[in-house]
């Protein structure tokens, strides 16, 4: 009962406009609800088929008509090649102009193919007859051309070359002195000899290499303790630092069931982040989209830039769906994503808290998902160090929300030299705002 | 003379245990032997070796552990139901009623589960509050011994195969022209009375027989012969301006105890400058909870009861002209007892109320009457909007036994009641249930009848399903599921519909049968949303009585008379598998786990009881042997069993916990009766050891609790809280100043909130409800009998009940408690709830090496979990013994087999707070993930917080409206107006000037009327 008063209360949010995702500008999220984008599509493609001017067939094509069809393969309608051979022209326009009308003067095509369609029901164009024509010879050209070999897609910006370790060259530098040493230092022992045979000296009776060491040991004494005391504060240092990583797991980029690339998505194709992750507005976990919310946009691409159809599949196997009935089974299975970001259980945080009132980007903490990474990984440390770090130095957005005035006066009669306060200033460092 | 406080008999005799307890919050050694699996001599020597293997395995396995994180799978819904978003979570309002305690309820679910009940603020009955018994219910869903499917023949079975197997004996009973009846506890569901209905059209040979576990027949009999009205009425205790129960303990337990405790705690709240309160007289055997808020409480056995409301009758009707009832002998002390409250009930006409809680038809017309002589009928009984919880007929059971016992019955539904085990003799029935062609249980699990019966059909729990309920006449609520059932359960009205023929889906049904009974204006879904229909009914109207009264018969007889009564945790059994209600504290003994034979310390005496001999008890049906409790309070010659214990087949939790009291009561006539003498032997001189909290976390005899008596009130409104002031020395003078002028610390500084909260101790009736509440929405470990016995109850808030009396204070002084005995049998008692008190200048903060436990600027005491080492030094420096340490890890840990021990009983967790694990400290938050929540929804929303639109778990729940949270900041918040320092409110243990956020407000007792005499 609740969530339907929630949801009226953000329905006012809903724009029919898309906002494009500018980075300085992420985190005003106006598209909330799924429709809203779908309507906001529409609108603009009703927008553009009026008052194109254009008699390019392929920009009307694309612009009115891709959503639902192609060329050579179903998507919502049917495939669209050899249309002209199986319909008139004249019963074409009727059609494309508005269908409903076709199918209610009972034309025995146009019903069937209405009901082979599960009753969808065409979109009417307010295009000109010339318009639709440059469409149809388009349909007619596009569809003449041979199948397009399947491109495996490479991503466009060079990955950088992996560079080639140095330590085998080191090895067998080091291996080459060794042996270097060995024959100089025989070369001397042979010339030592040749010396002392020449003079007529005794052999030197050889010291054992124990007592030598021992010798050594006795006259390098300092040097022993600075190496030592080097080497115990070089272990303590390496290994303080080694111990301070345990459990954090910066840059933790599991492998996940499917290949979603948020570079793609968010990036390429400028989807809010909030589309998906909704629950960031709303409250503590920002959420997995449920796999509905895929298919607000894989009920129709069916094909993708990078994977072609095969992870899109996995959605489609996922709820059990049958693409070409657009019908959906029995059998769903829900989708095991390996979780990224793990806070432990005795730290609560809450996205809401962050974005709607602090109004933090999502990038702050999760980098720049947009750009770079095909697969999510953990970005930031998420130690309690860096939770605090930041809570020193972001100061609070008061203005514009009533919660805090009070709170802000009383701040500023206290520290009437400052003008913004971090989360510090407020308490935000104190044990039960996120222990409890 | 001054009055002393004492938690038990422990005290006042001052005990070796008890001087042990109080002296050693953690008496227990560390069980470090144990541990290392070695006898102790071995570990004389210090095994330096074995400290570093330890050291090094650990440091290995600590860093191994953490270096290896597990994956971690995370699970979307595929497709998300559009009202669930994760992380938030949804309130459903339901109804609760399961034959015994009736609730409207709002239940808070996350992620589709239940986790949390609460108060439905519509509806008129239960408003918005709820007991200890119905917000325990929520964990009974998740109850591991419930049945998964249907049973057929003890074995799991399909509902398709139970329907055909029981539609076809049907079918056979009814072709032989055989009885069908039908065995259940109250229905107040319109529906499923309407289902049961449908299925006697088809078979025409049903009777629905209903009977209360607790009966109140004899009330229903009474009401009829009197007025003519076979009905329970509607009592209105808030108008009232004097309250006479006899035998009724309708603060905890007598028909509708939540609505009860509500309008009686109207009566005595003294808020806004109020100067006047209800008396409330109270008669009756063992000390209840209601007997223990009484301004005058009278302790009378069973067998003089009948007297002495005929003699009330008689001291009202002698001014009021009725005729007067002969042979009504009450002398001496009790008669001039019996006089002030006639006196007071004839000063109150039309304002006063008689309640009687006794099962006899004679008593319960001489009630009646007295009610009707003083026009109480109209104003605070309203016969007119009858209360439907309790329509149990115990002559109808009795014919059905007989039916059962002579082999007429064909088939016996049995639904919503454990007749096996509440019936005196359910031995016997659960015999002669085997012998009857066809019998079905509905009840959600084997136990005593379920274990008779052929067949087990469970019904949904009752968060799991439809329903509507009609409390009171024209007063409706409904429930819809929060959850979609567990197991494979159908609900009962649906099984009926079933076998009548007629299959449908029980929503389907009970909508259809709404939807043309609607008001105008309010749709289904309004309906489902509200929770509530209120009609408007007509206004009570006023009754004589037309019964013919007579002396009741008395059974007095040389000997003890045993008291079967109900406890405010378990009540009659029903949720006995629940481990959050066993290990509830009595409020009034503070035992858990257990029922005992509670025996007056007067006869303990005389017979040389002490507490926990074992002795054995008999009577007409039946014996046991039980532990005696010495218990203050208790009328000489009494004693008192309670119900709900010795389940078999319950479960776990339930099974082999104290005796079957319900096997003392008698069916006497054609009422049920729950007194009558028995024979005590004393068996074995074995000392039986209680798990009981009355002794632990002990204040040690400082003042904690104020009290002060109308009269004095009125005259001095802070009498009984008068400040205490130190001498200080200034310059050469000696100045004597408030505690809090004199302080070493600073003053401590606040942000934007100060939080706080207030307790009424003239509001608090004890019931524990609160403690059931904080630890659901807490996550409280059970640790179950044994950890209790040793002090490590795991509770965050305690009610400690303090007995006093009148006494020489100077012999207390001496350490001799013992002269202080003869006049402790009959305490006055007090409940007083303690939790961490936030205090702002903390003891606990400052000695805590690791900084886990620090203030915020909010004025919470902050425990920080995962920073805790476990010194244990914040308890022991705690003066309000508040803080709770984590022994073991409770939560999967074989040992502590309670609800956190399986998948089932995980889910009750709320999942906004941690689950506490080993060797932490942990204690009342003041439930700052509720704070934490509202500050969130208000800056989302950019508004300031609204005053009470926070509010924490126990304060939401109490029945009174005792506990009061609020800001001190806000000026006018409720929490700012209940603070009057200059009055009745005061900081526990003021003189350490520790600065509690938390403050009482002193108890006022309504006594002047027993002072004159």
């Amino acid at each position: 009962m609740t969530t339907i008063g929630c949801w009226i209360k953000y329905s006012d949010k809903i724009s029919p406009f898309v906002r494009r995702i500018n980075k300085k500008n992420m985190s005003y999220p106006y598209i909330t609800r799924y429709f809203a984008f779908i309507i906001s599509i529409f609108f603009v493609t009703l927008l553009n088929g009026t008052t194109a001017n254009a008699q390019d067939g392929a920009a009307l094509f694309n612009a009115n008509c891709t959503s639902c069809h192609a060329v050579k393969e179903k998507v919502i309608g049917p495939a669209l090649k050899g249309i002209e051979q199986r319909r008139s022209e004249e019963w074409l326009l009727k059609w494309i102009k508005n269908s409903q009308s076709v199918i209610k003067s009972g034309d025995e095509y146009a019903v069937k193919l209405f009901n082979d369609n599960n009753h969808t029901v065409m979109t009417s164009f307010n295009l000109k007859d010339d318009e639709i024509k440059a469409i149809l010879a388009y349909v007619k050209t596009e569809a003449e051309k041979p199948d397009a070999v399947a491109v495996v897609p490479t991503t466009g910006d060079g990955q950088p070359t992996e560079s080639k370790p140095i330590w085998p060259y080191l090895l067998i530098a080091l291996i080459v002195l060794y042996l270097l040493s060995g024959v100089l230092r025989r070369v001397q022992e042979t010339l030592a000899k040749a010396v002392r045979n020449r003079n007529n000296e005794p052999e030197p009776i050889p010291v054992p290499t124990k007592v030598r060491n021992r010798e050594w040991i006795r006259n390098n004494k300092k040097l022993i303790a600075l190496v030592l005391i080097g080497l115990t504060l070089i272990g303590s240092v390496k290994g303080w630092y080694d111990l301070q990583s345990i459990g954090i797991s910066q840059g933790y980029t599991p492998d996940q069931p499917i290949k979603y690339s948020h570079k793609l998505h968010a990036g390429k194709l400028q989807i809010a982040c909030i589309y998906c992750h909704s629950g960031a507005e709303r409250g503590k976990v920002a959420g997995i989209p449920s796999a509905n919310v895929c298919m607000n946009c894989h009920k129709y691409v069916r094909k993708g830039p990078e994977s072609g159809t095969e992870e899109i599949a996995k959605i489609y196997k996922a709820l059990d769906y049958d693409p070409d009935k657009g019908t959906y089974g029995t059998n769903p299975k829900p989708i095991q994503w390996v979780r990224v970001h793990n806070l432990p259980d005795f730290a609560y945080f809450n996205h809401s808290q962050h974005f709607v009132v602090g109004k933090i980007e999502c990038q702050t903490c999760h980098g720049p998902v947009q750009d770079s990474m095909t697969v999510a990984g953990q970005y930031s440390l998420l130690t309690m160090g860096w939770c605090i770090d930041c809570h020193r130095r972001t100061p609070v957005k008061m203005e514009g929300n009533a919660y805090y005035d009070n709170l802000h006066k009383e701040l500023k009669a206290k520290h009437p030299s400052d003008s913004t306060f971090t989360v510090e200033k407020i308490g935000g460092l104190e044990c039960a705002r996120c222990h409890y | 003379m001054e009055k002393k406080y004492w938690k038990g008999v422990e005290e006042l005799r001052n005990d070796a245990e008890f001087v042990r307890l109080k002296n050693d919050e953690f008496y227990e050694p560390l069980p470090i032997d144990e541990l290392i699996n070695k006898k102790s001599e071995d570990i004389t020597v210090t095994p330096r070796r074995d400290f570093l293997k330890f050291l090094g395995f650990s440091v290995a396995a600590a860093s191994l552990a953490a270096c290896e994180a597990p994956v971690r799978k995370t699970i979307p819904y595929l497709i998300r139901p559009d009202q669930i978003t994760p992380g938030i979570a949804n309130y459903y309002a339901s109804s609760y009623f399961d034959g015994y305690d009736y609730a409207s309820i709002v239940v808070k679910t996350r992620e589709g589960r239940p986790i949390k009940i609460e108060g439905n603020l519509l509806s008129s009955v239960s408003k918005g509050k709820v007991n200890a018994r119905v917000q325990a219910a929520v964990l009974s869903l998740y109850d591991n011994a419930r049945l998964r499917g249907p049973m057929m023949g003890g074995s799991l079975a399909s509902w398709a195969d139970t329907d055909k197997a029981i539609g076809e004996k049907l079918a056979s009973v009814a072709s032989k022209g055989g009885k069908i009846r039908i065995l259940s506890s109250t229905i107040i569901s319109p529906s499923t009375l309407r289902a049961i209905g449908d299925f006697s059209k088809k078979y025409p040979s049903t009777k629905h027989i209903q009977f209360d576990a607790i009966s109140f027949s004899a009330m229903r009999q009474s009401n009829l012969e009197s007025f003519g009205v076979n009905a329970i009425p509607s009592y209105m205790f808030n108008k009232a301006n004097v309250i006479v129960g006899i035998e009724a303990d309708f603060l905890v337990n007598w028909i509708s105890p939540v609505e009860y405790a509500a309008q009686y705690a109207e009566t005595r709240k003294l808020d806004g400058g109020k100067k006047e309160m209800s008396r409330h007289f109270q008669l009756e055997s063992a000390l209840t909870v209601t007997g223990s808020n009484a301004d005058m409480r009278m302790g009378v056995k069973p067998s003089q009861q009948g007297a002495m409301v005929a003699a009330l009758y008689n001291a009202v009707a002698g001014k009021t002209g009725g005729s007067s009832i002969s042979g009504a002998n009450v002398e001496g002390e009790n008669q001039k007892r019996i006089e002030i409250i006639a006196e007071a009930l004839l000063s109150n006409k039309g304002k006063s109320l008689v309640v009687c809680g006794i099962n006899d038809v004679a008593i319960q017309n001489i009630v009646n009457s007295i009610n009707a002589l003083l026009d109480n009928y109209g104003t605070t009984i309203d016969l007119t909007t009858t209360c439907n919880l309790r329509q149990g007929s115990d002559a109808e059971l009795a014919t059905l036994l007989s039916e059962v016992e002579k082999g007429e019955v064909g088939a016996i539904l049995i639904y919503n009641c454990n007749p096996a085990y509440t019936l005196p003799n359910g031995k016997a029935f659960a015999d002669s249930l085997k012998r009857i062609e066809l019998s079905v249980y509905f009840g959600d699990r084997a136990d005593e009848t379920g274990s008779a019966c052929q067949y087990i059909c469970p019904d949904h729990h009752p968060l799991e399903s439809w329903n509507d309920a009609e409390p009171k006449k024209g007063i409706y609520s409904f429930a819809q599921p929060t959850i979609s059932p567990l197991f494979s359960t159908r609900s009962f009205a649906e099984s009926m519909l079933n076998w009548a023929g007629a299959p449908a889906d029980f929503h389907d049904y009970m909508k259809a049968g709404w939807e043309s009974k609607l008001p105008a204006g309010i749709s289904w879904e309004k309906l489902l949303q509200d929770g509530v229909l209120e009609t408007t009914s007509s206004a009570a109207s006023k009754f004589s009585s037309k019964a013919s009264l007579s002396l009741p018969a008395s059974s007095e007889k040389a000997g003890f008379e045993m008291v079967v009564y109900e406890k405010v945790g378990l009540g009659n059994g029903a949720q006995a598998n629940n481990p959050w209600l066993q290990e509830l504290p009595d409020p009034i003994s503070k035992i858990t786990w257990d029922n005992y034979l509670a025996v007056s310390p007067k006869d303990a005496r005389e017979k040389g009881w002490s507490q926990g001999n074992i002795v054995s008890v008999k009577n007409g049906n039946a014996s046991a042997k039980v532990p005696v409790v010495i218990q203050p309070g208790q009328t000489p010659g009494t004693v008192s069993l309670a119900v709900g214990y010795g389940r078999v087949g319950a479960g776990k939790t339930a099974d082999k916990i104290g005796v079957n009291a319900y096997a003392f009561v008698a069916m006497v006539g054609n009422a049920l009766s729950y007194s009558g003498p028995v024979e005590i032997s004393k068996t074995v001189d074995e000392d039986y050891k209680f798990a009981a909290t009355q002794t632990h976390h002990t204040m040690m005899g400082r003042e904690i609790v104020k009290e002060t008596t109308l009269e004095d009130y009125i005259k001095e409104p802070n009498s009984g809280n008068e400040p205490e002031l130190f001498e200080v020395k200034a310059g050469k003078d000696i100045q004597k100043k408030p505690t809090e002028k004199v302080t070493l610390w600073n003053e401590f500084e606040f942000g934007d909130h100060h939080w706080g909260m207030s307790i009424d101790l003239n509001s608090c009736i004890g019931c524990g409800a609160c403690v059931v509440a904080c630890t659901a929405e807490n996550n409280v470990s059970v640790v179950g009998k044994d950890e209790v016995r040793r002090s490590r109850e795991m509770h965050w808030m305690r009610i400690d009940r303090y007995y006093s009396s009148d006494a020489d204070p100077k012999e207390h002084e001496k350490g001799d408690l013992k002269l202080m005995e003869i006049p402790s049998d009959m305490p006055k008692v007090v409940f007083q709830p303690v939790m961490c008190q936030h205090c702002n200048h903390a003891p606990c903060e400052t000695v805590c090496p690791v900084i886990a436990t620090s203030h915020s600027s909010e004025g919470l005491n902050q425990m920080t979990y995962n920073r805790c080492v476990g010194t244990r030094y914040c308890a022991n420096n705690c003066p309000y013994k508040v803080r709770r340490f984590n022994w073991f890890r409770y939560q999967d840990n074989a040992k502590f087999d309670f609800n956190m021990n399986n998948d089932l009983g995980k889910m009750v967790l709320n999942p906004d707070v941690v689950v506490r694990s080993r060797g932490v400290m942990e204690k009342c938050s003041m439930c700052v993930q509720r704070i934490q929540e509202g500050k969130l929804n208000a800056k989302k929303l950019g508004r300031p917080i609204k005053d009470g639109e926070i509010n924490i778990a126990c304060a939401q729940t109490c029945p009174t409206s005792a506990i009061t949270f609020g800001d001190y900041k806000v000026q006018d918040s409720n929490l700012n107006k209940m603070w009057k320092p200059e009055e009745r409110s005061y900081h526990l243990l003021g003189e350490l000037d520790v600065q509690p956020n938390v403050f009482y407000n002193t108890k006022v007792r309504n006594v002047e009327a027993e002072k004159e005499s």
